[in-house]
């Protein structure tokens, strides 16, 4: 039983615990960073060449003017939503179970966000004059233009960055000022820099837990309008099969479908290789997958809206789109979509006896898969079947691309085992004693 | 100073202390996790939310602001459509707005909590042990005797005094 | 513009006329596989029926300068915008390559530089002076030859004339030889173009999603 109540475990020993992957790093975490940053490197040599060449090295083409890039650019921004669903929802309804998951929940945002950002940046034809789209005085009298909705893409992530940044930090305040007494000097200064002179007077907790509430309202608004913003790159065009007004939502539920998912799998393996298992326990999982099979189930019904109105429309131009997803050339990404998205999570976390920790994790892993396929299957086919249909064509993707993509998971990866190293990946001021909830 | 190991004894010394005429700005109470203080005992009145409000209305006005000017600066032939729309900026207005209340929750956060007003150094720190809340009180000299005599009676362990200059 | 597509014969001279007069590059035959060829005109055919009866109808599509452009709203840096003339302008240098004015573009015609241009000996001997190079990363499509509009306002304002009708001619319609192609000022009522454009035979190509395309086909009604 003290497995299910890791509140009730002596506090000296939950420090211990909690602060022990901060001072040490086993060979397979050194394995892990060098081989990730080596798919980084890659993924930026790639870039470099794909700077130097042109646009042509990667396999868009006339038609297909977007590809690769702006499916990982939803996906990463789509994942960023963990945090804010577990963190801030969770947090305003008081649900006891976060605890341990709201800090790993808010990483994972920021750096979701940190390279969901970069693809604006990488699928530029003119990388190196993206800062054009900022609004800043110069003497050409040049100014973006605000009507576009990637101007407002802009905003919207610069804001949920700041955001999610600030709501990192916050929580993160206490636990550096415990962390002040650490055995190596630099790191030493660090918290005690990060920590702003924290002495855990009432009127300091007061301010923090007035403005985390406020956070969290404010971060839940942002988090629900930025991938509604990011959907309505693909909604205010007039392109078949995406001027649909069921985006907004559409893209808020994939994002925190696909976020829930993420989280799963990087608390599933952080509880694995640094021994939390007191910490996040089969509540935590049942708790998570159990959202991930009502995440499922929404994106469903939003999935079947969206193409049974399309179908049953009949009209030429969005019909040849839908032709080439469900039978076309698209068609075995679609059907792997389905299965992934649908009918594997519902499988193993809908029925009681299946769901564990290993299911969950195999469940977010395939819906990971099926959620970048969803982006991918939003952007591909529509802009191969163009309203012209003497334009179409079909979108191959290069080596380039492939290798930014695994770059960026990579990337994720670094940022993540630098994260866990640095700060506590559990909260540790929040496990303050309480009762055991039920399952 | 003195710690305590249990809430409802530092929340009746509390009340004893106010009762002795030591203002609640005089006290403060140190610990490891946030005490939740029934109403009452420890007030702490917040002007957070309202200048979070402000915050995103400054912020928002700003902005759109700064849109219409450089919309109108950059003169674009609209084809008879307008040259600043509000509802087409309806998005970065709202961004902004969001923004603001987040900057100046943050800001207004490190202000309210004191982490980022000038200290006063010569007011000692308790260095405080997970599971024991200190409560540290400032008085003048005749209040002294009266406050530790509450202290004591309310229970609290290691009652220390530090004279400041 | 007016294109008269009973008369047009799918000879595509006017691809050739353009790729000329606007410096367009050329492709090589695996990009054009990976459908990277730039062609500002196209002349797209449509077959009908079966072999020994097959009809082919041409139309060849380019910018349709349209009034209520959807490829201008979206261009985050501005670099496609309306002049007051009512041609729809592509700013080189101000193009980021976001890509999304080709995203939204109905009719297709916009066309990205994945590369820098090459020319294959002698080819590069022929460009246009007037027209610029585009860099790779940038966005461009046809203008309308907005380098002959200048030219031709030019000059008749240092001869102290009016333009007259007909007087400027795209590279396209000027190389036309069924003279499918009309050129004009659609302001002016009595202009050619004006007069085709309010025929009985006149179309817009997709004209039903509000584009107000400037670009009127005329063809018998079946």
């Amino acid at each position: 039983m003290a497995a299910s109540a890791p509140e009730l475990l002596p506090y000296a020993k939950i420090r211990e615990d909690l602060f022990r992957p901060l001072s040490s790093a086993s060979a397979r975490y050194w394995i892990t960073i060098c081989a990730a940053l080596s798919i980084v490197i890659l993924g930026l040599s790639a870039w470099g060449i794909q700077v130097r060449d042109g646009m042509g090295v990667t396999g868009l083409n006339r038609p297909v003017f977007w590809g690769f890039y702006i499916v990982d650019f939803v996906f990463w921004i789509g994942i960023s939503h963990a945090g804010t669903l577990i963190s801030a929802i969770l947090r305003l309804t008081d649900a006891g179970w976060r605890k341990p998951v709201t800090r790993a929940a808010e990483a994972i945002t920021v750096f979701c966000l940190m390279i969901g950002g970069m693809f604006p940046i990488i699928h530029l034809g003119r990388s190196w004059l993206f800062y054009w789209l900022i609004p800043y005085p110069n003497p050409r009298l040049l100014w973006p233009n605000f009507r576009s909705p990637l101007l407002w893409d802009l905003v919207a992530i610069l804001t949920y960055v700041t955001g999610s940044v600030i709501y990192l930090y916050l929580p993160l305040i206490p636990d550096m000022a415990q962390l002040a007494e650490h055995n190596v000097p630099w790191r030493r200064k660090l918290y005690r820099i990060l920590s702003l002179g924290w002495t855990g007077s009432d009127r300091e907790w007061h301010a923090l837990e007035r403005a985390m509430k406020l956070m969290a309202c404010i971060i839940l608004a942002i988090a629900i309008s930025v991938h509604t913003v990011v959907s309505w790159d693909f909604a205010m065009s007039i392109a078949p099969m995406w001027h649909s007004t069921i985006f907004g939502p559409y893209f808020v539920v994939g994002a925190i479908f696909s976020g829930i998912a993420a989280l799963l799998l990087v608390l599933g393996i952080l509880r694995r290789t640094l021994g939390l298992e007191l910490y996040l326990t089969k509540h935590h999982f049942n708790n998570l997958s159990k959202l991930l099979l009502l995440m499922s189930l929404l994106w469903f019904y939003f999935t079947f809206a969206e193409y049974q109105t399309v179908w049953y429309g009949n009209e030429p131009s969005e019909m040849a789109v839908f032709a080439s997803k469900i039978r076309g050339p698209y068609a075995p990404f679609f059907w792997t979509m389905v299965v992934c998205n649908f009918v594997v999570p519902f499988v193993l976390l809908g029925i009681r006896k299946l769901r564990t920790v290993t299911t969950a994790m195999i469940s977010s892993v395939c819906v990971l898969i099926g959620m970048w396929l969803e982006r991918y299957l939003i952007v591909a086919p529509t802009l191969g079947n163009p309203r012209m249909n003497a334009a179409s064509g079909l979108y191959l993707p290069t080596w380039i691309e492939f290798a930014i993509t695994a770059a960026t998971f990579a990337g994720m990866i670094v940022l993540y085992l630098l994260f866990s190293k640095l700060f506590p990946i559990i909260a540790v001021w929040e496990f303050k004693p309480h009762p055991v909830e039920e399952d | 100073m003195a710690d305590f190991r249990e809430q409802s004894k530092l929340e009746a010394a509390i009340l004893a202390l106010k009762a002795a005429g030591i203002a609640a700005d005089d006290m403060d109470v140190f610990s490891e996790e946030p005490i939740e203080f029934r109403r009452g005992i420890l007030d702490r009145p917040s002007r957070m939310s309202l200048v979070a409000v402000l915050g995103a209305i400054i912020t928002g006005g700003l902005a759109t602001a700064g849109v219409y000017a450089a919309q109108h600066n950059y003169r674009l032939i609209t084809g008879g459509m307008p040259v600043f729309s509000f509802w087409g900026t309806g998005v970065i207005t709202y961004e902004t707005t969001m923004l603001g209340s987040v900057l100046a929750t943050f800001g207004w956060f490190l202000w309210e909590s004191g982490l980022l007003r000038k200290r006063d150094k010569n007011i000692p720190v308790p260095t405080v042990l997970p599971g024991v809340m200190c409560l540290r009180v400032r008085c003048f000299d005749p209040h002294v005797t009266r406050a530790r005599q509450i202290l004591d009676s309310a229970g609290a362990t290691d009652i220390a005094r530090k004279e400041v200059a | 513009m007016s294109i008269d597509l009973d008369r047009c014969t799918g000879c595509e001279a006017c691809v050739v006329a353009c790729h000329a007069e606007n410096n367009l590059p050329v492709s090589s035959p695996d990009q054009a596989e990976k459908g990277r060829t730039a062609h500002w005109i196209r002349v797209d055919r449509y077959y009908e029926g079966e072999f020994p009866d097959v009809k082919v109808k041409y139309r060849p599509v380019l910018c349709q300068q349209c009034d209520n452009a959807p490829c201008e709203p979206v261009c985050p840096t501005y670099a496609t915008y309306h002049n007051t003339e009512g041609l729809n302008v592509q700013v080189y240098n101000r193009c980021v390559g976001t890509f999304y004015c080709a995203n939204n573009c109905p009719y297709t015609v916009r066309f990205f530089n994945w590369f820098a241009p090459e020319w294959p000996e002698p080819l590069q001997l022929q460009h246009n002076p007037d027209v610029a190079i585009r860099p790779a990363g940038v966005m461009e499509k046809c203008t309308f030859c907005v380098q002959r509009i200048q030219r031709g306002k030019r000059d008749a304002a240092t001869e102290n004339r009016p333009l007259a009708d007909g007087e400027i001619q795209p590279a396209c319609v000027q190389s036309c030889p069924a003279e499918a192609m009309v050129f004009g000022d659609l302001n002016d009522p009595e202009s050619k173009v004006s007069k085709l454009a309010g025929s009985g035979r006149s179309t817009l190509l997709m004209g039903e999603l509000g584009t107000k395309p400037k670009v009127f086909y005329l063809e018998r009604a079946k």
